[in-house]
């Protein structure tokens, strides 16, 4: 398990518990609170500032659920796929095109006109 | 044919006896009346929601083979789509025809000209074609044989066949797949979708299309070297990496139903080819089936069901696939189905047979009276196609074991969605997620 599916691991626990603890909230507050680097001052800050963390990766989860999406939309790989998709669909399209044009030109040549 | 119309008529053998002996008879009478009854029968053969299973598999044995017509028809098929010559539209264009069906017969040739297809490299000067033509006259001669087959099928109900089919309906469809398949710029654009679905897999490959060359009574193909999976004999399963060939051919087909939502449902051993090189080749895209993603998963359940013998599973999930089960039947429906997973697919020391299956398990439907919704049916169709295909491939598969993995993980992939996760938390913590969210 790496540092990010850990997050999302913490951050789905997060999700479960937070209504029923209130502690959990007020470290939240605090951790959000806390001055960069002030993470590493004792075991209690540090709680705190993992504690804020984890709420920031719990926002991202509840708009990931909310898409109905297993990945945010607007990611790489959802460009990457709809860039392939379309530059499929437009290739696909010149072919068309150039079947068209055959058929055209051959239209053309049995009504004797040159075309453009 | 009369005696075996009495014998069916008249109940002297067992419903599935009968069943086998009335399909038998139908697909000699589509054979004995010509290519429009040979194509209505191999449209037939994918409907397992109209047509019994007996009739069904008895009419894919039927094969769209018929003799050429003259080359010099051809050309001029040719010279009216294009206003040109072959020779002025392609290298060596050959006037003995490499295969002939009752739509169209294929020609090769070289092309004369580098060109550029939709996907892949260039293709280079000289590159071998194929040249698919649609004979003179189909079209009228599909309005005759299409009368004729509506004055034939209509007789059917008064002998008390084909009882539960609309037959102006399935003779409607009939016409417009044949229409469809005289425009082949349909096939073309089917042929490059599918290309683009399994454009990563280095183990398929499907022959592009050159369009600057195809209208629509010609299509215009790459020619692939290779066997088809008909033809394929024990020296050539050597050469290639036969097993690997066949459990990727069917993963291809669990992909394309359940992950693409596209497949190849007229799949048949002469439509596949096997590579030198080892890969496997596409052709014919007659017949496309498609599956809506809220489907794919609960074809994926039926699938593991199937192959795990888990009847209970599989009568569920066949019920959302919109099989009609009435309650006061379930337990005998499951029952049998139980039954014919033990004698067909769980045998000890014994490959699965799907096939063997397939039959019983439609032949069930029957006798339930149970309507087969026309997807499900064609799925049914595929996959025991699929395992036709493969053991044509490689005769010791056993089709199960390649399904079982890849349903297994499709349905751990589903069951790990985070939306369906949402769906499926109890309503409390729903309602926790609602008032966060606010």
């Amino acid at each position: 398990m790496d540092n990010d599916d850990f997050m999302r691991f913490m951050a789905s626990w997060a999700l479960v518990h937070e209504t029923a603890d209130e502690g959990w909230k007020a470290a939240v507050e605090r951790g959000s609170a806390q001055p960069e680097g002030d993470m590493a001052v004792g075991p209690e800050a540090f709680v705190d500032g993992l504690s804020a963390l984890i709420a920031e990766e719990k926002e991202r989860l509840k708009v990931s659920l909310a898409s109905d999406q297993g990945e945010p939309a607007g990611s790489r790989a959802d460009v990457a796929g709809h860039l392939d998709e379309l530059t499929f669909e437009v290739s696909e399209l010149r072919g068309r095109l150039e079947s068209m044009q055959a058929s055209l030109d051959a239209l053309l040549d049995r009504s004797g006109d040159t075309g453009t | 044919m009369v005696l075996g119309l009495v014998h069916a008529r008249f109940g002297l053998s067992a419903p599935a006896r009968r069943r086998s002996a009335m399909a038998r008879q139908a697909r000699i009478a589509c054979e004995e009346l010509g290519p429009a009854f040979i194509k209505l029968g191999q449209l037939a053969s994918v409907r397992p929601d109209l047509f019994s299973a007996e009739v069904v598999f008895e009419l894919e044995k039927l094969q769209d083979s018929i003799p050429p017509v003259g080359a010099e028809h051809i050309r001029t098929c040719i010279r009216s789509e294009f206003g040109r010559d072959p020779e002025d539209l392609f290298d060596a264009f050959e006037d003995v025809p490499v295969a002939s069906a009752s739509i169209a017969q294929v020609h090769r040739a070289r092309l004369k000209a580098e060109y550029r297809p939709v996907l892949g490299d260039t293709l280079a000067a000289g590159t071998l074609l194929a040249i698919k033509v649609v004979r003179p006259g189909v079209r009228a001669s599909i309005d005759a044989d299409v009368e004729l087959a509506r004055v034939w099928l209509r007789r059917m109900p008064r002998m008390g066949i084909l009882a539960r089919v609309d037959l102006e309906a399935f003779l409607g469809e009939f016409e417009a797949t044949l229409r469809s398949e005289t425009d082949l710029r349909n096939e073309a654009r089917v042929a490059e979708r599918f290309a683009f679905d399994v454009r990563d897999d280095e183990l398929v490959m499907v022959p592009r299309v050159v369009w600057a060359r195809t209208t629509r009574r010609v299509l215009t193909m790459e020619f692939v070297e290779g066997w088809r999976l008909t033809e394929l004999t024990d020296a050539e399963r050597d050469g290639v990496d036969a097993r690997a060939l066949a459990v990727h051919g069917a993963d291809v087909f669990m992909r394309q139903v359940l992950v693409l939502g596209r497949y190849h449902a007229d799949l048949h051993p002469a439509n596949l080819f096997v590579t030198p090189d080892s890969r496997i080749c596409y052709l014919d895209f007659g017949i496309v089936g498609t599956t809506l993603p809220a489907q794919r998963i609960a074809i994926a359940q039926v699938l593991a069901a199937t192959v795990y013998g888990d009847a209970d599973r599989a009568v569920k999930y066949s019920r959302e696939l919109g099989l009609v089960i009435a309650h006061e039947q379930e337990a005998a429906v499951r029952d049998r189905v139980a039954t014919l997973m033990k004698r067909t697919l769980r045998r000890p020391g014994q490959r699965a047979d799907v096939r063997g299956f397939a039959i019983g398990f439609l032949s069930m439907l029957a006798d339930f009276k149970i309507a087969v919704p026309v997807g499900y049916g064609l799925l049914i169709k595929a996959l025991v196609t699929v395992e036709g295909v493969a053991q044509a491939i490689y005769p010791g598969i056993d089709i199960t074991q390649t399904v079982r993995p890849f349903a297994t993980r499709l349905i751990a992939q589903e069951m790990l969605r985070p939306a369906r996760l949402y769906a499926k938390a109890p309503e409390m913590l729903r309602a926790a997620m609602r008032v966060l969210s606010e």
